[in-house]
């Protein structure tokens, strides 16, 4: 059975910050749930961009190397034509339609939706979250930050999603939300199949959330195995979880 | 452009070769209005193909119009403000020359010292929305600035003149009168010669070199107790200067002018001679006045032969030459902008520096 | 008499207001303030001249034929121009735009002369008696057709759910990226829909006025309409629209024929230098 996503020596530049990414290898198997870990500025936003052809929106470009979900490559598919093969992001920032109501961002999610599953679809997204539900005619930009996570969850899971990329869930969100978000994220998985990348900065949070975990630095994978594995290794206790104690700054 | 940048490369060519290469510059400068006069070289007549359908007069034109494209140049280099309505100073400076001048009969060169003076005022004022808004708001306010003199001139045209325009009479300094284009010729150049180097010692010194720092930098205001928005003001004004000055020189070479000389389809002249020829530099605008003189004269001289063609191809060749010029002009500022967007004066400095590395590494 | 005045300006700045929505909607979806609009509506005018008095096509054959033909015109610049330039700084698209009307006037000017020419449409020329006042009909109809194309467009960006797309798409570029739309071509169909709106707003200034390429300053009154309304907002923009043909007509009423545009601009430039964003937009910091 394919992976639901491979990376293959991929190598990214871009035009004015040069190289980005460098002979990254990494495989999500399917339903299975991987976290990517890394500095700020280790790359993890540009293997993102990478996968959903969001690149040349800020000028870069893939220089080398292979990315197939499902066994098929889509290196140098658009965007919208990702979205269709059934993958769904989260993006760092939300980036919600902050003019639009709840119920017109998870339209927008829908739109690729054949007419008779959208209102289906739309349903099963307000019961995951229900506070949508309550906000649904609110304009997007008087939502918290919160909310605003899950409306773009729940904008990327309208389609049912095969593969979802989820950026930086927890930038900016009080830890009990966060751990709220990543449990129901847990949930969906499970029930819709889905293959899911998480992107973190919290190295705690992702490791309890994944199976199996990568770590970038300076755009190359320096370490990767098991979740368990991941965490019990030296580096990533000092860099990324605090050193000694548990529960130190999160 | 400045001493302390360290530079890489060949050895500088020596300074016998500058000059020489200097005097023959000068030579060749000196014998064109002659060239172009006689038409012949060494007894040997010169077709008008060969001269590229040029004339005197025509060169002059491209004189008083470079002053304005260095002015714009200069204006976008330092500061990196854009006037879109940069034809309103030309306005400025034929309207001051039209009082001064025409009405109380002041002497050319006081003329000249009043347009400079108005056009630096007039820049003053259209530059104080550069302390409020940058970028496309202050490009639109230029925008509005320009509709706002051309009609302060048409309503001082029809005031004091009538419909046929504003008369301007001959020029002359001191006792030599400015009646033919040579002499026209040989006060231009100087002049233009003399601008260009004081624009381009504006550029070199500290303030100018801090301007151009900040140039792309909304959020800092100040550099080394400098604020640089002042200093913009000060580089509207002097380019204003400029402008007015080409200005009064392009309405007394025309002996009379109209609003409508003004209008917004010159304003964008310029704007188009700076993308061809390089936008910030200026050789850039020295090579897009340029363009804009030679490509006329080049495609009248193409289109010469097509006398006997009909039809839709001899509207566009023979009956609308002054509009194939223009669609030409606009599609080389188009394909620029999209494939050279630093102009001809820019690819010739990107060339120089490809073959200058090139040179070292041999 | 100020009501005839008044009448006359509500009924350009109508035909303006047309003319600034599709403005306002290619700034809105693809961030380019497009120059060459006044020649879109200049081109509308010419083609009118073409459809309905040189080939003599019926006349809702015509119209149709008109708005087609602007349209694809938006659509192949956005191709052509606008796309290659994405990325690059606004001032650039700016002056590309600029490029473009020059390009565009000498084509016009090339294929159908210098010389100015009449259009004449079936619309009713004929004038309303109504008490003092006379209205009109033309400037009936041409503002009824305004506002129902703004209406229409209205309806048609808030309920359907291409125009739902479309909001997404100005709302946020990469947001709609992420979220399956094609921007593309919700880019060109901004485009279309703009080139479109000038298309008729060109159809009735060239029958009111005369058509020759100076019909591109009557529409380049989009801009400061645009501008004054606020630029992102699309009330704005036909509001801006109308204060622009109220201030004309009064200014040429009351002060002088000639004066009629200079007031527009001397309003620019206030509102630019004391609230940029317009009367109805949102200040953005950092925008440009």
């Amino acid at each position: 059975m394919s992976p639901a996503l491979h990376l293959h020596d991929l190598s990214v530049s871009y035009a004015r910050k040069g190289l980005a990414l460098d002979g990254v290898n990494l495989t999500i198997p399917k339903g299975g749930i991987v976290a990517l870990l890394g500095a700020n500025g280790a790359g993890k936003t540009t293997l993102i961009r990478a996968v959903s052809g969001l690149l040349p929106l800020h000028n870069g470009q893939i220089i080398r190397g292979s990315i197939d979900m499902d066994g098929q490559s889509i290196l140098g598919l658009p965007s919208h034509k990702l979205v269709r093969l059934g993958l769904g992001q989260v993006p760092e920032g939300r980036l919600v339609f902050k003019q639009l109501t709840v119920e017109e961002n998870l339209r927008v999610g829908a739109a690729v939706l054949p007419r008779s599953t959208e209102k289906e679809r739309m349903d099963a997204v307000y019961e995951l979250f229900p506070r949508l539900l309550e906000r649904r005619t609110q304009a997007a930009g008087w939502l918290s930050g919160g909310e605003q996570q899950m409306l773009a969850l729940g904008r990327a899971l309208v389609i049912r999603p095969r593969l979802l990329l989820v950026d930086e869930l927890s930038l900016g969100l009080a830890p009990l939300i966060v751990s709220a978000i990543y449990k129901q994220l847990k949930l969906v998985g499970e029930t819709l199949g889905a293959s899911i990348l998480v992107v973190e900065q919290n190295a705690r949070l992702a490791l309890d959330f994944a199976a199996t975990a990568y770590v970038l630095e300076r755009g190359r994978i320096t370490l990767s195995g098991s979740a368990q594995e991941v965490a019990n290794s030296d580096v990533v206790r000092e860099s990324y979880l605090g050193v000694a104690k548990e529960g130190g700054k999160a | 452009m400045t001493a302390t940048i360290p530079r890489s490369g060949p050895p500088r060519a020596t300074s016998v070769s500058r000059w020489v290469w200097l005097a023959l510059a000068a030579a060749m400068l000196l014998y064109l209005p002659i060239l172009l006069t006689e038409r012949q070289i060494f007894g040997f007549r010169l077709s008008n193909m060969m001269l590229l359908n040029i004339g005197l007069s025509q060169v002059n034109l491209m004189l008083i119009t470079m002053l304005g494209a260095l002015s714009l140049n200069y204006l976008t280099g330092s500061a990196g403000l854009i006037s879109i309505g940069h034809a309103a100073f030309y306005a400025v400076g034929a309207m001051t020359a039209a009082i001064t001048g025409s009405q109380w009969g002041w002497p050319f060169p006081l003329v000249l010292v009043a347009a400079a003076l108005c056009g630096a005022v007039a820049g003053l004022l259209a530059g104080l929305p550069s302390l409020r808004v940058r970028g496309l708001y202050f490009v639109l306010s230029t925008f509005a600035v320009h509709y706002i003199v051309v009609f302060v001139f048409m309503e001082y045209q029809f005031k004091f003149f009538d419909v046929v325009g504003v008369p301007y009479k001959n020029a002359t300094l001191g006792s030599w009168n400015l009646s033919t284009p040579m002499r026209w010729y040989f006060f231009l150049l100087p002049l233009v010669i003399f601008v260009y180097w004081l624009l381009r010692n504006s550029l070199g010194t500290r303030e100018g070199r801090a301007m151009q720092a900040m140039r792309d930098h909304e959020l800092a205001a100040t550099a080394n107790g400098i604020d640089v928005r002042f200093l913009r003001l000060k580089a509207f004004a002097l380019s204003s200067a400029i402008a007015a000055v080409g200005g009064a020189l392009y309405a007394y070479y025309l002996t009379n002018v109209t609003s409508e000389f003004f209008g917004i389809q010159f304003a964008i002249q310029f704007i188009a001679m700076i993308i061809i020829g390089g936008m910030g530099s200026l050789p850039g605008a020295v090579v897009g006045a340029a363009v804009w003189l030679l490509l006329p004269s080049i495609i009248n001289g193409l289109t010469s032969q097509a006398g006997d063609t009909t039809g839709l191809l001899r509207s566009v060749l023979v009956d609308h030459k002054p509009q194939l010029v223009q669609a030409i002009f606009g599609m080389l500022v188009i394909v620029l902008l999209i494939f050279a967007p630093w102009g001809i004066a820019g690819m010739a400095s990107r060339l120089k520096a490809r073959l200058t590395a090139w040179w070292s590494r041999s | 008499m100020l009501i005839q005045v008044l009448l006359s300006g509500i009924a350009l700045g109508s035909i303006y207001g047309l003319v600034a929505l599709g403005f306002a909607v290619v700034f809105k979806a693809t961030d380019v303030f497009n120059f060459a609009q006044g020649m879109f509506v200049a081109f509308g005018a010419y083609f009118a001249v073409t459809t309905i008095n040189l080939l003599g096509l019926p006349f809702p054959l015509a119209v149709a034929a008109i708005i087609a033909a602007a349209a694809a015109l938006g659509v192949i610049i956005h191709i052509v121009l606008i796309q290659p330039l994405s990325g690059r700084p606004m001032l650039s698209v700016i002056m590309l735009t600029i490029a473009l009307s020059i390009v565009m006037r000498a084509v016009i000017e090339i294929l159908y002369g210098v010389q100015s020419r009449t259009l004449s449409t079936p619309m009713p020329t004929g004038i309303f008696i109504i008490g003092d006042v006379r209205v009109s009909q033309l400037h009936l109809v041409a503002a009824g057709v305004s506002w129902l194309c703004m209406a229409a467009f209205g309806a048609f960006f808030k309920f359907t759910s291409v125009g739902l797309l479309m909001r997404a798409t100005a709302d946020g570029h990469e947001a709609a990226l992420v979220s399956g739309v094609n921007v593309k071509v919700m880019n060109r169909l901004a485009w279309a829909i703009g080139a479109g709106l000038a298309a008729i707003g060109g159809l009735f200034l060239g029958q009111l006025q005369i058509v020759s390429t100076e019909l591109e300053h009557i529409g380049l009154l989009a801009l400061p309409a645009v501008v004054i309304g606020g630029m992102q907002s699309i009330p704005g923009a036909i509001i801006g629209g109308l204060l622009v043909g109220l201030i004309e007509q009064l200014s040429a009423t009351y002060i002088s024929p000639k004066s009629s545009d200079i007031l527009v601009y001397v309003l620019l430039l206030m509102i630019l230098m004391v609230r940029p964003w317009g009367l109805f937009g949102q200040r953005e910091l950092g925008r440009v």
